[in-house]
């Protein structure tokens, strides 16, 4: 056994990310590693290549404990990783980039260059590809990739850790990865493979673990497992919210028309009704969030409109969209949702700061029964409307972002991540009050990674993948399943 | 290597036309003369060179060499400390390496951007040199030590020498992946703190050197010293190719920029357009710096 992962647990502030996931790694296999987002992966990598440091558990290497927290010690221990996005150094060479941080050196002292460019040729010879002129940061991203995994073969590495290594590579693309992560199982590396794409993880992997919720639910080997086994163990999870009622959707209030932003997405139409709560889902990346941001008139379109009553939206020109009655609340509330320095009353009232102000100044009595009746009816928990919004908890900031809004009546809300790292108890009151403001009419637009949630708020959920629609499911039909199902590739 | 070629090509391209004009310009002493009043700047160039190219900047440069120069003048002038000028070099560059690392330990470990510390150094070595001459003149500072040619070779000295940690050393390399990519860096296990402090250090140091070599010329010490020093030398770095968003930049680049603008401050005497033309000189180093950067934008773009 090479690795060997025991009870490993690392806690993010109240998010526990990893609660006790053990892993063994053999010599010569490729171990695919899948599970939802947010269910680990991400944190057990950065645990294994010494950028976080666990609260508790172990590593083995070799049988050898790994010292925790130092890229160093990894790496001396053989730890290697090919990351999703390009760790390259764009300006530098294929040589340079190869041995940064340990340069074959003459005289101690000297880059020995041609040392370098002999060794650069050697390996990247050992992963069957030719050498990249130039700057590698002029080189296609799938190249810059396979010199990552060069990288990992240069320092001996005996685990290689692949972190979606072809998240945003073409299928082409991705077969040279595959031909040089078989490569090195061959040569006898333990590679620890993570994938969204399942069928590429049948194609490559020996066996497969799937973690949930910062645990291991299973590990298998290749013959016994299926596209649907995995995504089951992925979701596997009750669901027992109460289901809220059913909305009664009336006129199209919110037309997406082919609207296109590449590479982030392309060719993007849906409707959203008055009364109807629509999700937005798919993995991280799908562009989920970029479509929100394109609606709202952050980002122009390429191409497609935007329709409100059907009313053309005029691209790119947020002004005109909140006059059209769009309100946006970001996923990023504490720099782009709430002014954090000001106080509630002022956050609140920042969207209505014209209709109470009085001859351009603000009107202390309207500032103040606007806030009251928000506070109110979101039962917002402050010290007082002059409370600075950062000694609000989580929950209630995100309480006073949405309440900004509401004091518009808005007639489209989009809501991106409304509840990420809000405690439950304040996601409960937030669903409510989206439900409640569908009922009376507004059209509600939700984007979120949390697919309990999406299934629980949505009346229909558009799932995005790769840029594009992948399809839309209705309430009765929605499943952790069969989202998943539409939410992930299948690679032909 | 292109930006390198273009801006050697308009150094030329500037001297041809005002020897052209005025062939007195280019005779031995004048050229002479001008590589005199470059040397400084091309020291302080080179250091600022490192500092830019890992995404960080030093405007409290000017300010450090007017401090230096007034330890120097106070420690030499024989009506003041007279002590011998070794042991007042020493210390010289002794408070060169501490106010480079403040400015540095500011901008790293207390996570302050660089540009708001050295803002704030900025002043605070021009005061603290205010303090130290309270308005007084020093005009008894030995001058013979260092000569014209003692200190044009000091410059190439440091411009070879910065050269060849650039190109030819793991610690040039590592400057240049920390200053493109920090992330990757950090991941790769390079300590990208340390390099910048480092960096900074480097430029306090320089600045030393840079007073050693210009302040003897000069006929009096007194506090005004350096001042806007560091807006020439920036000019001169970006205008060298290196890119203020770090990583990209190279010695040879940033001491053509020197060349280029200081030959630039010199010309427009000898170019008789005038007696206004001197009045031209920021103007025309503004426009060039103005022109870099958006050749280096385009640049970038591009790719």
């Amino acid at each position: 056994m090479r690795l060997k992962v025991e009870r490993l647990e690392k806690s993010f502030d109240a998010v526990r990310a990893l609660d006790g996931a053990s892993l063994e790694l053999f010599a010569g296999e490729v171990h695919g590693l899948v599970g939802e987002n947010g269910a680990g992966k991400s944190t057990l990598i950065k645990v294994l290549t010494g950028v976080h440091r666990p609260d508790r558990g172990s590593v083995l290497v070799d049988g050898a404990p790994l010292a925790f927290g130092s890229v160093a010690a990894s790496e001396s221990a053989g730890i290697a990783v090919v990351h999703q996005e390009s760790t390259a150094f764009r300006d530098l060479r294929l040589a340079e980039n190869l041995f940064v941080g340990h340069e074959p050196r003459k005289f101690g002292l000297f880059l020995d260059r041609s040392r370098m460019q002999s060794q650069a040729k050697a390996v990247m010879e050992r992963i069957g590809e030719p050498p990249v002129p130039g700057a590698l940061g002029d080189a296609p991203l799938a190249r810059q990739q396979l010199v990552a995994i060069a990288r990992a073969v240069s320092t001996n590495a005996k685990i290689v850790v692949f972190d979606e290594p072809t998240a945003s590579l073409s299928v082409k693309e991705a077969d040279a990865i595959h031909r040089a992560v078989r490569d090195l199982r061959s040569s006898g590396v333990a590679v620890l493979y993570v994938s969204h794409r399942l069928e590429e993880v049948l194609g490559l992997c020996d066996r497969v673990t799937v973690m949930r919720d910062g645990v291991v639910v299973e590990t298998r080997a290749i013959q016994e497992t299926t596209r649907e086994t995995m995504i089951r163990a992925m979701v596997g999870r009750d669901i027992a919210h109460a289901q809220p009622e059913p909305s009664s959707p009336k006129e199209v209030r919110l037309e997406v028309r082919g609207l296109s932003r590449p590479p982030a997405f392309e060719d993007v139409s849906f409707q959203v009704r008055a009364g109807e709560v629509v999700g937005l889902g798919g993995l991280v990346g799908a562009g989920r969030t970029e479509v929100a941001r394109a609606v709202f008139g952050i980002d122009r379109p390429t191409s497609g409109s935007v329709l409100i009553d059907g009313v053309a939206l005029p691209p790119g020109d947020v002004a005109q969209v909140i006059k059209f009655g769009v309100a946006l609340v970001p996923e990023d509330r504490q720099h782009e949702g709430l002014v954090t320095p000001l106080s509630v009353a002022t956050n609140l009232c920042m969207a209505v700061r014209k209709t109470i102000a009085r001859a351009g100044f603000i009107n202390n009595e309207r500032e103040r029964e606007v806030t009251e009746h928000q506070t109110e009816s979101l039962a917002i928990r402050t010290s007082g409307p002059d409370a600075p919004v950062t000694s609000l908890s989580g929950g209630n900031q995100q309480k006073v972002a949405i309440g900004k809004w509401l004091a518009t009546s808005p007639k489209v809300l989009v809501l991106d991540e409304p509840t990420r790292g809000v405690d439950v108890a304040s996601k409960g009151e937030i669903h409510r009050i989206v439900r409640d403001l569908a009922k009376q009419g507004t059209a509600v637009l939700v984007v979120s990674s949390d697919l309990p949630e999406l299934l629980h708020l949505s009346d229909r959920i558009v799932v995005m993948r790769g840029g594009r629609v992948a399809g839309s499911l209705q309430r009765k039909d929605a499943t952790p399943e069969s989202v998943l199902a539409l939410a992930i590739a299948e690679d032909k | 290597m292109k930006r390198e070629l273009g801006l050697l090509a308009l150094l030329v391209a500037v001297v041809t036309t005002v020897s052209i004009v005025n062939p007195a310009f280019l005779t031995t002493q004048n050229l002479r003369d001008i590589l005199v009043q470059v040397a400084p700047f091309a020291v302080l160039a080179c250091g600022m060179a490192f500092v830019v190219v890992l995404g960080e900047i030093d405007i409290s440069i000017g300010s450090m060499v007017g401090l230096l120069a007034v330890v120097l003048g106070i420690g030499t002038s024989p009506a003041l400390m007279g002590a011998p000028v070794g042991v007042v070099t020493a210390v010289m560059f002794a408070t060169g390496a501490a106010l480079g690392c403040l400015n540095g330990l500011l901008a790293t470990y207390g996570r302050v951007p660089s540009i708001i510390v050295t803002l704030g150094t900025l002043s605070l070595f021009r005061g603290a040199t205010e303090l130290l001459l309270k308005g007084e003149w020093v005009t008894d500072a030995p001058k013979s030590f260092i000569n014209d040619t003692a200190a044009i070779s000091i410059a190439a000295a440091v411009v070879l020498g910065t050269w060849v940690v650039a190109t030819k050393t793991p610690l040039g390399l590592r400057v240049y992946a920390a200053g493109g990519n920090p992330e990757a860096a950090k991941v790769r296990g390079l300590d990208v703190k340390k390099l910048r402090l480092l960096a900074f250090v480097t430029m306090g140091l320089l600045a030393a050197l840079a007073a050693l070599i210009s302040v003897p010329q000069m006929s009096v010490i007194e506090s005004g010293i350096g001042a806007g020093w560091e807006l020439f030398v920036v000019t001169c770095v970006v205008v060298g190719g290196v890119s203020i968003t770090g990583g990209r930049g190279s010695i040879v680049g940033v001491v053509i920029g020197v060349l280029l603008l200081g030959t630039v401050r010199t010309v427009l005497v000898f170019l008789k357009l005038g007696d206004d033309a001197v009045y031209w000189e920021r103007a025309i180093q503004g426009a060039f710096i103005l022109v870099a950067v958006l050749a280096d934008r385009l640049m970038v773009k591009r790719r």
